[in-house]
This record gives C-alpha cells, structure tokens and sequence, in this order.
C-alpha cells in the first residue's frame, strides 16, 4: 500500500513538475535572442534560421528552423532533414542582422544600403540607430495628427447624434435639412443641432485637408527612407569556368563572364572577390568550404566599382564549371523597423540586453501582427481592469451575504438548502456563466439600457395599464413598509404573531421588487440611454461591465464560501466577551469579529481574483476581444469605460494558439503569454496563503 | 442523601436559606426563577439573593445549572434561541426579564469574566477600555484613566504598563484572565460575575486571581461559580450549593463548611459525594 500511494504522489508530483517546467522553460526562452544558422542544402540553395528544435520525423532527423523573412518564404517555420544538408555545422554568419518589424515578422540579412546616406557597413549600425530615433519623433507626430483626426470624427459623430436624438425626440427627418443647413420652419433643438452640425463640418473639412496634408508628408517621408538586405536565400544567375583554387584565393582570372552574368558592368576589370568562410564540416581550417560530397562552396562578396558590393555564393560543380548564385536583396522601411541587432556577434551581456529589452516590450507594448509579435500590454492591462472592476462587485455581495447567512439569519432548513446550493454553484461550469452573461446581462440588461424595453425583447404595455400598475406598486410598497414597521413593534412574547408578521412583510419586499422589475420591463416611456446610437449597440453587447459582472458571478461562492469559513472560525467566547461587555450586535461584529474574520475574507477575496483573472471560458461570450484599439481604462474622459471591448490574457492564448491563421508562428507567444498568466494567478494565490498564515500568527494566542 | 434522591425523582424541594443571608442587602434577587433549554428544563424555581458588597459562591455537581444561573442574571441566555424562561430577577430594585428592559444597558451594569480567558485580538489598552469604546468614548484622557484604574484594580497594571499597545493574546494565560477582569471592571459594574475563572490557570495564576477578588471585596459584589471547594471556603462570604437544577442549601461560607442544616450539603462540601 505505501508503495501504491507512494507512487501515486511520484506520478502527481511529476506530472505538476513536468508542466511547470515545460510552460517555464518554453516561456522563459521565447523571447531570448538565439544564434541564426545558415546550412547548405544539397540541391544548392541555402536554408537559415534560429533553431528552435531537433526532433525525429519519419524516422529522420530534422532540425526545426525558424526561418522568418515571412515575406520572402512564406514561412516562418521549416523542418529540414539532416539527410538534406551538405553539412551539419551552420554558418554563423557574423553581420547577419536580425530585425524586428512592424510587420511580416522577423527579417534576418545583411545589411547593404541605406537609401538616406552612403556609408561603410560598419557605420550602418550608427545611422540605422539614429534613424530610427528619428522615425521614431515622426511616429510620434504622426500619431498625433491620427489622434486628431479620430478627435474631430468624434465630433462629428457626436454632431450627428445630436441631430438624431432631436430627431427621435420630436418624431421629424432631418436629413435634408443637414445636409443643406436650412433650418427654417424647425424647432429650436432642432436648428441647435443642425446648426451644431454644419459648424463642426465646417470646421472639421478645413482642419481635415490641413491634417491629411501633415499626415501624407510625413508618410512620404517615411517612405522615403529604406533599408536594403541581402537575404540568405539565393537566386543562381548562372555558371562561369573559373579556376576553383584561384577563386578560393580570393582571385578573379577572368571577370568578364562574371561581370555579364551580374549584368552590365562599364569596367569589369575592377570587380574584385573576397572570400567568407562557410563552415561545413570542414575537414582542415584552410579549406573551410570542402565538403563530402565533393560539393565546394565559397561566400564571397564581389567589390564592383562605383556601386555597393554584392554578396555571391560560389558552388563548384561536378563538370568543373563554378556555379554562381546572388543573395535576394530585399528592401524595407526603416520606418518598419522595431530593433535590430547583429545576433551572431552578440556577446552574453549585449544578448541578456535584448532579452530585457524584448520582455520590456512583451509587458509594456502594443502587439503587433494581429499579437504575434509585440507587446501584451493591452491584454495585461484589460485583465487587471476587469479583476478589479470584479472584485469590487463582488466585494460587498459576497461579504454581506456571508455575514447575513452567520451572523443573522436563524439556522434552519431553508438556510442549508441556500448554502448548498451556493456550494453546488462553485461546481458550475464557467461557460455556463458566460452564457447566461450574454443572454441576460448583455442582450437583456444592455439591450435595456441601450433601446429601452422593446430592445431588450419586451413587450411595453400600453399607457394607461401602466399608470394603473405604478398605482398598484405604491400601494403594496406602502403596505409591505407598514408590516414591517409594525412586526418590529410586536411584542416579543406573542413569538407566534411576530414570526407570521416577518415573514408576510418579507414576502410583500419580494412581491415589491419583482412589481418594480415588471414595471421596468413593460415601461412604455423609456426608449434607453443611447437610442440614438442604434443600431450600433453600447451596452448591449459583450463588455468590460458585462464580463466583470458575468465572473463576480462566477467568483461569488467562493467570496461567500471563505467568508463564512472565516466567520465560523471566530471563537464564540470572543462574541460572548463582547456581548458581556454589553455591545450591541453590529457592535459585536464590526469591532470583534470582522477584524478577527479579515485575514480568511481577504483570502477568500484573492482566491477568488485568482479564480477570475484565470476564466477564459466565459470571457470569450461576454467581452474579449483579439484585438482592441482602445484601452478598458485610460485617460480619456470618464477614465472607465464599461462599455469597450477588451483585451484578455487568457483569451489571447486561447485566440493565439487556436484562432489566428498562423498558429504555427504564434506558438512561441502562446507560451510566453501562458507563463505571464500562470505567474499572475500563482502570485496572487501565494500572496493569499501568506497573508492568511502572517494574519494568523497575529492572533494566536501565546497561552500557558 | 434521600433528599438529592428525591430531588433526582423530580419531587418538590424546599431550599433552605439560612436567615444570615436574608438579613443583608441584596444587590440581586433571584426569584421563583425557572429556565428550561427547549422542553429541557436548567432552573427549578430559584430564589436566592446576592449580597450587596460581599462575594457569593454557587458550588455544586457538574451540569447542575450553576452556569446557567449566572448567565441568566446577565441575560446572556438571550443569545441561545430555544431559552425560554419563569419568574424573574431583581437587579438593585429593578426588574431584569421586565419587556421593556434594555438589554444592552443591562450588561453593561454588569461584569462578566468567563472560565476560559477570552481576550480580544487588540491591544492590552483597547480591550480594557473595550466598554467605553463600544459607548462612543473618545477622550483619551479618560480612556487612559479608566485604563490604569481597571488594571490597578486586576493587580495587573505594574506588570503591564510599559506593553499596553502590545496585543492582548500575548499575555501568558493568568495575565489574560486578569486583564479580562480589569475589562469587566472598567465600566464599574454593580455586579461582577465570575464563572470559574481559575480553572484553567495554574496555582500561582489561581492565588493571583483569588487575592485579587479578596482585594474586590467592598467594592463590588461578586458572584463566583467554582468546582473548587478550598477556593469558596477561602474566598466567599455566602455558599450556595445547587443539585439538579435546585438550591439546595444557601448560608454563610462557615457555616456551609462547618455545621450545615443538611447532611447533604456537608457530604459533598467535604468531599464524601459527586
Ligand atoms: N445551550 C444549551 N442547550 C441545551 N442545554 C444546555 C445548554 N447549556 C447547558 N445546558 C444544560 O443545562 C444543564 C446545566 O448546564 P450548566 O452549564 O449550567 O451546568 P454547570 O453547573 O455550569 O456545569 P459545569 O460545572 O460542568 O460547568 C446541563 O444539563 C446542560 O446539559
Ligand atoms: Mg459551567
């Protein structure tokens, strides 16, 4: 038996281990710069990448290369067989450039030309730097003039608001007389409107032009400035019969006929070679490119006067002939590029500098590529929001009921029953919850909100039955409030007449609060908050408000089961003590046992952040969204919008990892994200057992 | 021992109260006072006083009702729902279970400290001025006043007065059982009960608290349940013993311990029964 359950535990204890260690590992090395490999392939072009992985496919060995240059290969990830290479040492080549971009992924090349200066490459790394500074003060200039222009759409959205809810107001169509601006014969909101409109127009259309001006000469001269690569991947442009070991010596015999295969050249007897070493398995140091196949070849880059030089890969082939291939050069926006850095010539610290930088980027940026790349500010932030927002709803519920539930409510079978049935909720499935957060909460209470009852899906009772039905809820209002005065009043001896007074008072509240809701619901005077904006819906559609009320939901067992722990935990004789003293109920419970109950509450309330911050499952029913241009909280005017979409970190790795059309390159931020979350959820839940046991050790008594 | 058997077949009793008792003033006057737990019935038909400035001990069997009396005078029996009771009480001339009493004003007439030292998770300070707190006080002049003098008054002041911000839990057990007292006393109650609050202290803790309550003696009136019969022959003015919910025999300490009227009583205060 001990060795039954032993095992056991070494199976539980693996399985958890082997998790973390594996969300750890492939978390914690995404974002590390790797070294670029470039290998040969047999059949004579060249494969490069960051290599991810070996593994065993189909019986072969296969090296998993992350190729990037998405826009040139169409892949970002290869598998290549051993079997296909001419050797298994890569060529790390030393001015190979890595470079993060706005779009299209990484680019890894090297570096030929700058289209805004002539410059040595080794000064490109000082002028592509200041470059970028540069672009980056144009960014920003362009981003205000995009602001500002969102700004003035707004307003002029706003306008058009204006107009329709004078329009729903007073039952008239005032699309003409905005479009011509004749506003005779209108009502006084009416002409404020339009007249509100036209000026705004007015301006907005000045402001415009000037703007789209700004906005187009800055484009241009973003667009002015490129960067030009050469790309690992080879084009062959031909054959030349040159002397292998003169072209190994870094000597060109004859130019002519390489001079014609690179096209015209005014004066070939200028061109001149110099020789890189590619290490293939190299047998000797000074014969760095033979390989066993008999198959040699050469990287060199050939000096042509009065131009850039060109980088070549010269092949030897079985008839004698050298063949000749050129690096695809590729040119890019300096304004596309977000870092770069030599990856093959980075020393530890420089490589550990990129790391930062790059999880700098993870946690403070805006994703890039649909999130494939970039930062997960905004899913960070939209799931501290929205937990937040949760916790403050279910704060004060689930605390109160507790306190309700243990301190006053007398035991009996109906209170089992409740508390039961609050146990069984926590046993919910979350989707359930989101679910009813989208019929209920979004279509129903947005609906509401946002068109008034018949949004919402009911049907408005006509005038006439409503007032009579208003009358009617006074009345029962007024009744329900007399019974409960006068069961307070009751004597305490008749306990038979006070039981019945309570409980029909009780039950008149509950017949008062459902006639409120009905009225509500069949109002026939309430068309919404934000009529003039349908059909576009505000609230009633998956949002911040929804998804925080949707998990408070979801987290309220929890909040209430831990309080309620919390609460019975409290020794009686504390309460008696205090009783004895002669303090009151609520004196009781606020002085003694609130203060005694904290630390369990507090635990409850993390635990149950912990819980909500986790739950994708819902959050993909009632809010989150893949990708979201406007933050939940922010600095604009009310600050908290309940009423955006939002941005969630489990839901991003479910829309990541499952969702995008190229999963494959998202893996490596899955992973990332998987561990931001894990270590999010494992903190707050770490900092909920040592709040309890720091709170605890506070009130142990030191007795005898 | 015949009578405790009849008392245990449920027959009638007449307590025997020693007219000693009845001559002093009483501070409380139980009277004809019955408590039943559901249908169970605690109290049979009690009457005895508490003399006025003098410490009164209630000694008998476990399950007796000792208990239960001293948390009736107190009426903290309100908190248990099923408590339903007969007769009354008389606190300096005021009916206790009257409708109209203020319960809460009424506790705070009395002191209670219970076996079990219960301090509050607060500072020494905070739960001796805990009864003034909880009346709206303020003033820290005043607080710090009542503070010391309730201290002084539990003998426990010079021990800690240079730690009163220190929690209260961190006082050894006899240390907590005084400074529970020290809190029943800082509303300067006209009762101070007492249920066996030495029973869980060791003898030094024990001789503490009983030169203490000798020392309380005058100033208020105490009542004290206790299994320890040393104990109510050391400290106690008046003995009463209670069976099954009766009172047996009330008298002065002496004379319960030397020449009881029953038999009965002088078989358990020496030892020779329960
Ligand atoms: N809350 C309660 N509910 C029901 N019965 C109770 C309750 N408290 C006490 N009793 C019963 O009332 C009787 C008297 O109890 P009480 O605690 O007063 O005895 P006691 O004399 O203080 O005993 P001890 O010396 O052991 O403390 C006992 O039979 C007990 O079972
Ligand atoms: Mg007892």
């Amino acid at each position: 038996m001990v060795w039954l359950s032993g095992g056991m535990f070494a199976i539980a204890c693996l399985m958890i281990l082997s998790l973390l260690a594996f969300v750890l590992w492939q978390g914690l090395w995404t974002l590390w710069p790797r070294t670029y490999s470039i290998y040969g392939r047999k059949d004579g072009t060249l494969v490069g990448g960051e290599l991810y992985a070996r593994a065993s496919l189909d019986g072969k060995n296969t090296l998993y290369l992350r190729t990037g240059n998405y826009d040139v290969s169409n892949q970002h990830f290869a598998y290549v067989a051993s079997s296909d290479l001419v050797g298994q040492t890569p060529w790390l080549a030393e001015d190979l450039w890595l470079v993060e971009r706005k779009e299209w992924g990484n680019l890894y090349g090297f570096p030929k030309q700058l289209s805004w200066a002539q410059a040595a490459p080794e000064d490109f790394v000082r002028l592509v730097d200041q470059g970028m500074r540069e672009t980056a003060k144009i960014d920003r200039e362009l981003a205000d003039a995009k602001n500002e222009l969102k700004r003035i759409d707004h307003q002029i959205a706003d306008a058009r608001l204006g107009i329709r809810r004078v329009e729903l107001a007073e039952k008239v169509d005032l699309q003409g007389a905005a479009e011509t601006g004749l506003v005779e014969g209108l009502s006084p909101s009416a002409r404020r409107a339009i007249s509100n409109f036209v000026l705004r127009n007015g301006q907005a259309d000045e402001t415009m032009v000037e703007l789209n001006d700004r906005i187009a000469r800055i484009e241009a001269h973003r667009a002015e400035r490129t960067v030009v690569f050469e790309l690992p991947v080879i084009d062959p442009l031909g054959t030349i019969s040159a002397d292998w070991p003169e072209l190994q010596a870094g000597r060109l015999t004859d130019p002519t006929e390489l001079a014609e295969l690179l096209g015209a050249i005014p004066n070939p007897s200028g061109l001149a070679l110099s020789v890189q070493a590619m290490v293939q398995d190299s047998p000797s140091a000074d014969s760095p490119s033979v390989d066993s196949l008999g198959d040699q070849r050469l990287m060199c880059s050939v000096t042509i006067p009065g131009e850039a030089s060109r980088r070549l890969m010269l092949r030897r082939l079985e008839d004698g002939r050298t063949s000749v291939g050129a690096f695809r050069e590729h040119s890019i926006l300096l304004a596309d590029m977000v870092r770069f850095f030599p990856t093959n010539r980075l020393g530890i610290l420089q490589r550990l500098g990129v790391y930062a930088s790059r999880w700098w980027e993870f946690l403070s940026g805006d994703p890039r590529e649909a999130g494939m790349e970039g930062g997960f500010f905004p899913a960070i932030w939209g799931t501290v929001v929205m937990t937040i927002v949760m916790s403050l709803a279910v704060m004060p519920f689930g605390v109160l009921a507790a306190l309700y539930m243990r301190e006053y409510a007398k035991s009996g079978w109906l209170l089992s029953v409740i508390r039961i049935s609050i146990n069984n909720l926590a046993g919910v499935p979350s989707i359930v919850y989101g679910v009813f957060g989208l019929s209920f909460f979004c279509y129903i209470v947005g609906g509401y909100i946002d068109g008034g009852p018949i949004k919402a899906g009911f049907e408005p009772w006509p005038s006439a039955a409503w007032f009579s039905a208003l009358g009617v809820l006074a009345i029962v209002g007024l009744i329900a409030f007399a019974v409960s005065i006068f069961s307070g009043q009751a004597e305490a001896k008749r306990s038979g007449m006070r039981t019945v007074l309570r409980w029909s008072a009780g039950l008149l509240w509950l017949l008062t609060l459902g006639l409120i809701v009905w009225l509500l619901i069949r109002s026939p005077h309430f068309h919404g908050f934000y009529e003039a904006q349908l059909p576009n819906p505000t609230f009633g559609k998956g949002c911040l408000l929804w998804a925080a009320l949707t998990l408070s939901l979801l987290t309220l067992p929890v909040v209430i089961v831990a309080t309620e722990e919390a609460l019975s935990a409290v020794p009686n004789s504390l309460r008696e003590g205090s009783y004895a003293c002669g303090a009151g109920k609520w004196q009781t419970i606020h002085r003694i046992v609130l203060p005694y109950a904290r630390p369990g509450i507090i635990t409850g309330f993390i635990l149950a952040m912990a819980r909500g911050a986790g739950e994708v499952a819902p959050m993909m029913l009632v809010g989150a969204i893949p990708l979201a241009t406007e933050l939940p909280l922010d600095t604009e005017f009310p600050f908290l919008h309940g009423s955006r979409s939002f941005m969630h970190l489990g839901f991003q790795i479910y829309s990541l990892g499952f969702q995008s059309q190229n999963s494959e390159a998202a893996k490596p931020m899955v992973f990332t994200a998987t561990l931001l979350l894990l270590s999010i959820v494992t903190i707050l839940n770490q900092t909920a057992i040592w709040l309890r046991a720091s709170l605890r050790k506070r009130f142990q008594t030191s007795q005898f | 021992m015949n009578r405790l058997k009849a008392i245990a077949d449920g027959q009638t009793f007449e307590s025997v109260i020693h007219q000693e008792v009845l001559d002093c003033e009483p501070v409380v006057s139980i009277r004809d006072f019955s408590l039943y737990y559901h249908r169970k019935q605690a109290l049979y038909n009690i009457t005895m006083p508490v003399v006025k400035g003098m410490v009164t001990a209630l000694v008998g069997p476990s399950g007796c009702g000792k208990s239960t009396l001293l948390r009736s005078v107190n009426r903290m029996n309100d908190l248990i729902e099923s408590v339903r009771i007969e007769g009354d009480m008389v606190l300096n001339g005021e009916s206790i279970f009257a409708p109209s009493v203020d319960v809460i004003g009424l506790r705070k007439r009395m002191g209670m400290v219970f076996q079990k030292p219960n301090p509050f998770p607060m500072s020494i300070f905070e739960n001796v001025v805990y009864p003034l707190r909880i009346d709206g006080e303020r003033d820290k002049t005043i607080l710090m006043q009542v503070c010391e003098q309730s201290l002084r008054g539990a003998a426990l002041w010079e021990e800690v007065k240079d730690r009163l911000k220190e929690s209260g839990l961190s006082l050894s057990g006899g240390q907590q059982q005084r400074l529970c007292i020290a809190r029943a006393i800082a509303s300067d109650p006209e009762v101070l009960l007492l249920d066996e609050p030495c029973s869980a202290l060791d003898p030094i803790a024990t001789g503490k608290i009983e030169d203490l309550i000798d020392r309380l003696r005058g100033e208020y009136s105490i009542l004290i349940v206790t299994h320890n019969m040393q104990q109510a022959s050391r400290i106690s003015d008046h003995t009463a013993f209670m069976y099954l919910g009766r009172l047996v025999e009330m008298a002065e300490t002496s004379t319960i311990f030397t020449r009881p009227r029953l038999s009965e009583t002088e078989d358990y205060v020496t030892g020779r029964f329960g």
